[in-house]
């Protein structure tokens, strides 16, 4: 074993975050192996944060530019981390968008195994042991990979590490590749109303908000989550007239499973509760402390909730700021 | 335009997860089984891209044991015209598969071959790129936009923060993603005709590859949960809690 | 204290359900049609297809997929899928488990006496079974035969010339809740046939349509009853098949629970209560999760978990309650469509497997012979279930039911006379009225039942594990009464399984999207018509 490659992404010269925890995964996987982890990053110019890298555990920082890089370019990337690959025990990206884009490709080029969405990688043998949620995040596989894995680390699974390492800077090359697929640009993302069934995050609201009116409360801290947030409802409301049906969250056997449920005003009729506690984190908000949504809720604040979604709103929009 | 889909059988996305006897795969009795959710966007998109270029084919393909030969019908019911059952057990390494794939791929010499974005069992998100990849074809992920004229084709997919936009010469993979077109139901005379269309079946073999799974076991039941505070004030220590424990920000 | 009379408000099947006009050019053709995929259609799509394999047969079915509506308890006596399939061994078949043991008990609210077991109600020998895995299974031989199999696509309206059935339509999909088509709108397909088979099972809207089209009554009305189910994953196996009489049930309501053994790890356990019941305020979901509390039951079910619930009425008029014609002009009616149900041995499946083999064989010589379901061919059909076990069987215990009507005391002693005379005593029918014909009394309203989430749930808990698979923006497929008022309200809110009705103030709130199918208020109050293919549950253990 020899050394692990993270490849780190960057948009318009700048590093995306997640490069101090996709570090972390491959420094702790090259300790175990007394191994050593080169970051490389493809850029067509200056990229800034190239410096942290060494402290986020990165013993070297290789920069690959070529003027096609100013947009994504799977082609060209690939190709740089093909003449490259033989130095290296794994192939480590994050597994966002791109990352997922990027990671087979890269593996089907070195004809080696990949392992996406990984929450865990550890060395085990002379194999790479990771564990990966499979069926929706309805069971975990654990599984041994042989060869030159390329492994997709799911955003979120680790924590940076502070290590004093050097970081040297090293330029390679890029060798002459096809640029088969070409990136034109990012657009930004229309501004359609997301189904409760499809947003990442629902805030519903319920009876506690009183008046239709204030369902704007709601909107507002969807909008401070970006084009990830939805607003949904209780049955009660709907009924009332007070949003359109489409908001509705559980009434049948359908159920929403977002990353992030908040659940303002409602009480928690089973109905409801029925309908969204597949939801990854429920978060509820609450004047009655005994109200049976907080049975369900991983966190819970219980007051006015005319103080605490305005403050809410305000926060999330300062964290989605940075 | 002659258009190949690949399609993976998978589990209902409500069944109820039960570990198998031998701890590496779901205990199947019981299960019901459909076609991958994002392998109909797919499949839509074939039909569509068929129709809009007022000729043409579209060929389903599938590798798995035979239980797979029913999806295919389903497939050939929505209107895809000619089915073929790679006839083997798939491996547990996505390349293996990929190759076998691919192979097979080549000789139909397609315009373009469409996947789901990924299959709702083994998440594996791989198979696509893989085959574009052995193939030597341009590909793009996860489309939720995608327009053909002149023999290329426009592309937009969802990345954090935008939507991606790309465009390559055909012939090239594309795998789909939710947001692409609504997926048409198998009309009764589809579910009729699909029992008259083409089925070829090849059999092959998948290699081993480089992955053994070794467990599969259910996530750990959900915590209690707890009140944070009372009114604005707990809000901060919300935020941390939903930033670093519970990473959803 | 008021007294409710449902049939008050009881609005009528929409006339459109049988249609004069022509089916579309488009129109597939098919020799015969059956409509519904339950044991008494697949049975008969089977058995056709073994006596002509060259007929076209196509079966329709709701569900969107097979055996997703389906439900029974079930025990299931094999003689007539071992006659369906001579050449398999009872271990081939897709049963559960044996039946060797059984309990019958009488239940107070706390204690329980073991009964001896009736002789109508011993199972010995019989199978427990999921008939929903029954019907996946007959659904897998139907397709490898070739007959073409229609799941998610509901039957709607009968095509009918002058007195025949010449048709189906079937309901169309992707309408929103005012009706106006979505993107994802599916038009309705007419098909044609020659013969259609009514195989829609309990209180079947076609069917239904077809008899007051066509004048056919029976000697009583069909009345029915409303089974509520759960299957249960359970720590141990259970030992033996339990039923029960008395306990929850009120002294004027006719019914039972039974609890049975699916493997090693699961158990089915329901309650079923006639709906001639005369207390406005009964409610079967609740009564079946009290008395999961009872100690005969708790100790079964404690540290297990529940996978999946379900309900559904069983059609339990008996003999004198059997269509006076099974058949008409291009139309034939099997299984619970037609009341193949004996009460006191709690056993319909083989009856309807056994109409549906003896209504294929007469199909099938109906059109070798003539080449057209006429009514004088398909008649052969009505004598051929007259000279079968489903008429003698259901002729011997005729009364047993009907004796309930006065309640249970009364019942038990005259049903013990019927059973030692085989029938002979009282001799004559006992008449009954429509379940709708009989009222109900209102109560001021009891203690409200509390789900411990554990071991009780709520109707909505409930409707959430079958799996109700409906789009929540269909248009609504029930037709409700005008202006009913709020203690009609409490009736179906208390009658309704799934939690589809609710009385608000002095207004009733309807839920369609939750209706499981279960056909109870189409009994008794607002009633169901077929609604977009793949809506309602989706059972997958029942």
């Amino acid at each position: 074993m020899t050394a692990i490659l993270a490849i780190l992404e960057q948009r318009n010269g700048s590093l995306r975050k997640g490069a101090a925890e996709l570090l972390a995964a491959a420094r702790q996987v090259a300790d175990q192996g007394g191994a050593t982890v080169d970051a490389l990053v493809c850029g067509h110019g200056p990229v800034t944060g190239l410096d942290g890298l060494g402290a986020a555990g990165a013993d070297r920082v290789l920069v690959a530019t070529h003027p096609d890089f100013a947009n994504y370019c799977p082609d060209g990337v690939v190709a740089t981390v093909a003449a490259i690959a033989a130095n290296y025990r794994a192939v480590f990206v994050a597994a966002t968008s791109t990352g997922k884009d990027l990671a087979p490709r890269v593996a089907a080029h070195l004809g080696a195994t990949c392992a996406m969405d990984v929450t865990s990688v550890v060395m085990a043998g002379a194999m790479l042991r990771v564990v990966r949620p499979v069926y929706a995040g309805r069971a975990l596989q654990t599984v041994d990979l042989a060869g030159t894995p390329v492994v997709a680390v799911r955003p979120g699974s680790y924590a940076g590490v502070a290590a004093a390492k050097a970081g040297a800077m090293d330029h390679v090359t890029v060798p002459a590749f096809t640029r088969r697929l070409e990136v034109t640009g990012i657009r930004a993302p229309e501004k359609a109303a997301l189904d409760v069934t499809e947003a990442r995050v629902v805030i519903s609201g319920g009876r506690g908000l009183g008046d239709a009116k204030n369902f704007a409360l709601l909107e507002e801290l969807a909008a401070a989550f970006g084009g990830e947030a939805t607003v949904g409802a209780s049955r009660a409301v709907v009924d009332a007239g007070w949003i359109e049906h489409g908001a509705q969250v559980g009434q049948t056997g359908k159920t929403v499973a977002p990353d992030l449920y908040v659940a303002v005003g409602i009480s928690g009729a089973v109905q409801h509760l029925a309908g969204m506690r597949t939801a990854k984190v429920i978060v509820a908000i609450n004047r009655d402390k005994d109200a049976p949504i907080f049975k369900v809720a991983d966190f819970g604040i219980v007051g006015d909730l005319f103080e605490i979604v305005p403050a809410l709103t305000a926060a999330i929009a300062k964290v989605k700021a940075n | 335009m002659k258009i190949a889909v690949c399609l993976r059988r998978v589990p209902d996305t409500t069944t109820k997860i039960v570990i198998g006897a031998d701890g590496v795969s779901i205990n199947e009795a019981g299960v019901k089984f459909v076609p991958n959710p994002y392998d109909e966007y797919a499949l839509e998109a074939a039909i569509a891209l068929k129709d809009a270029a007022g000729s043409g084919e579209t060929i389903v393909v599938a590798l798995g044991e035979d239980a797979v030969q029913e999806t295919l019908r389903t497939a050939l019911a929505m209107g895809i015209d000619r089915a073929i059952h790679l006839q083997g057990k798939p491996s547990a390494d996505g390349l293996e598969n990929a190759r076998l794939l691919a192979a097979h791929l080549a000789s139909l010499n397609c315009d373009a071959v469409l996947f789901g974005k990924l299959a709702v069992d083994d998440y594996g998100q791989q198979t696509g790129a893989m085959v574009a990849e052995l193939m030597g074809l341009p590909c793009a992920t996860a489309v939720a936009k995608l327009e053909v004229s002149g023999g290329r084709a426009t592309t937009e997919r969802e990345v954090e923060g935008g939507v991606e936009q790309a465009g390559c010469a055909l012939p090239a993979v594309f795998t789909c993603d939710k947001g692409l077109n609504n997926p048409r139901l198998p009309s009764l005379k589809g579910i009729m005709a699909a029992k008259k269309k083409p089925l070829d079946i090849v059999p092959v073999s998948a290699g081993s590859g480089q992955v053994a799974i070794v467990s599969l076991a259910l996530p750990a039941e959900r915590a209690a949960g707890r009140i944070v505070g009372e009114g604005a004030a707990a809000v901060p220590a919300l935020l941390q809690l939903l930033t670093s424990e519970a990473k959803v920000l | 204290m008021s007294v409710v009379l449902p049939v008050q408000y009881q609005p009528p099947l929409p006339a459109s359900m049988i249609r004069r006009d022509q089916p579309g050019a488009e129109a597939i053709e098919l020799d015969v049609l059956v409509v519904g995929a339950g044991p008494a259609g697949l049975a008969c799509a089977i058995e056709l297809h073994r006596q002509s394999p060259d007929l076209t047969i196509g079966v329709l079915e709701k569900a969107g997929a097979l055996g997703e509506h389906t439900l029974s308890g079930a025990v299931i006596n094999p003689v007539a899928i071992r006659a369906l399939f001579p050449d398999l061994k009872d271990e081939d078949f897709p049963f559960r488990q044996r039946v060797d043991h059984e309990g019958v008990y009488y239940l107070t609210k706390d204690g329980s006496t073991k009964v001896p077991t009736p002789p109508t109600m011993q199972n010995r020998g019989y199978y427990a079974a999921s008939l929903c895995e029954v019907v996946r299974w007959l659904g897998e031989q139907a397709e490898t035969m070739g007959i073409n199999l229609f799941p998610g696509f509901p039957a709607e309206s009968l095509f009918v010339d002058g007195e025949r059935v010449i048709g189906v339509r079937t309901v169309p999909s992707g309408l929103d809740r005012a009706g106006e088509p979505t993107d994802v709108f599916q038009e309705p397909t007419d098909l044609v046939a020659k013969v259609v088979v009514l195989a829609e099972g309990s209180r079947g809207a076609l069917g239904q349509a077809w008899r007051s089209w066509r004048g056919v009554g029976s000697a009583n009305p069909q009345i029915f009853a409303l089974g509520v189910k759960e299957v249960w994953q359970v720590t141990q196996p259970l030992d033996r098949i339990i039923h029960t009489l008395g306990w929850p049930l009120p002294a004027g309501a006719f019914g039972g629970s039974w609890c049975y053994p699916m493997g090693p790890d699961q158990v089915s356990i329901g309650l079923v209560v006639g709906l001639d019941y005369h207390d406005a305020t009964l409610d079967v979901h609740e009564s079946l999760q009290r008395m999961k509390l009872h100690p005969l039951f708790r100790p079964i079910l404690e540290g297990g978990q529940l996978l999946e619930w379900g309900a559904k009425t069983i059609p339990e008029g008996g003999f004198y309650s059997l269509p006076d014609r099974l058949s008409g002009d291009g139309l034939v009616m099997v299984g619970d469509t037609a009341g193949f149900v004996d009460v006191p041995s709690l056993k319909g499946v083989h009856y309807a497997m056994e109409s549906g083999m003896l209504a294929a064989k007469a199909i099938a010589s109906a059109l070798a012979n003539a080449g057209t379901g006429d009514a004088a061919a398909l008649s052969a059909y009505d004598q051929a279930v007259q000279a079968s076990r489903i008429t003698s069987d259901l002729r011997r215990t005729r009364n047993i039911r009907l004796a309930f009507k006065d309640g249970f005391a009364v019942g038990a002693i005259k049903a013990g006379l019927m059973t030692l005379t085989g029938g002979a005593f009282p001799g004559d029918r006992i008449a009954m009225p429509r379940d709708a014909d009989v009222p109900r009394a209102s109560q001021p309203p009891a203690e409200p039942f509390v789900p411990d989430n554990v071991l009780t749930f709520s109707k909505v808990d409930a409707v959430f594990k079958s799996g109700n698979a409906t789009r929540d923006s269909i248009p609504s497929h029930l037709i409700v009464g005008e202006q009913v008022p709020g203690d009609v309200a409490d009736f179906y809110a208390h009658l309704c399984p799934a939690g589809v009705y609710e009385r608000q103030g002095d207004h009733l709130v309807v839920n369609a999207p939750n209706c499981i199918d279960c056909k109870a208020t189409d009994v008794l109050g607002p009633r169901w018509t077929p609604r977009e293919g793949g809506s309602g549950p989706t059972y997958r253990l029942m």
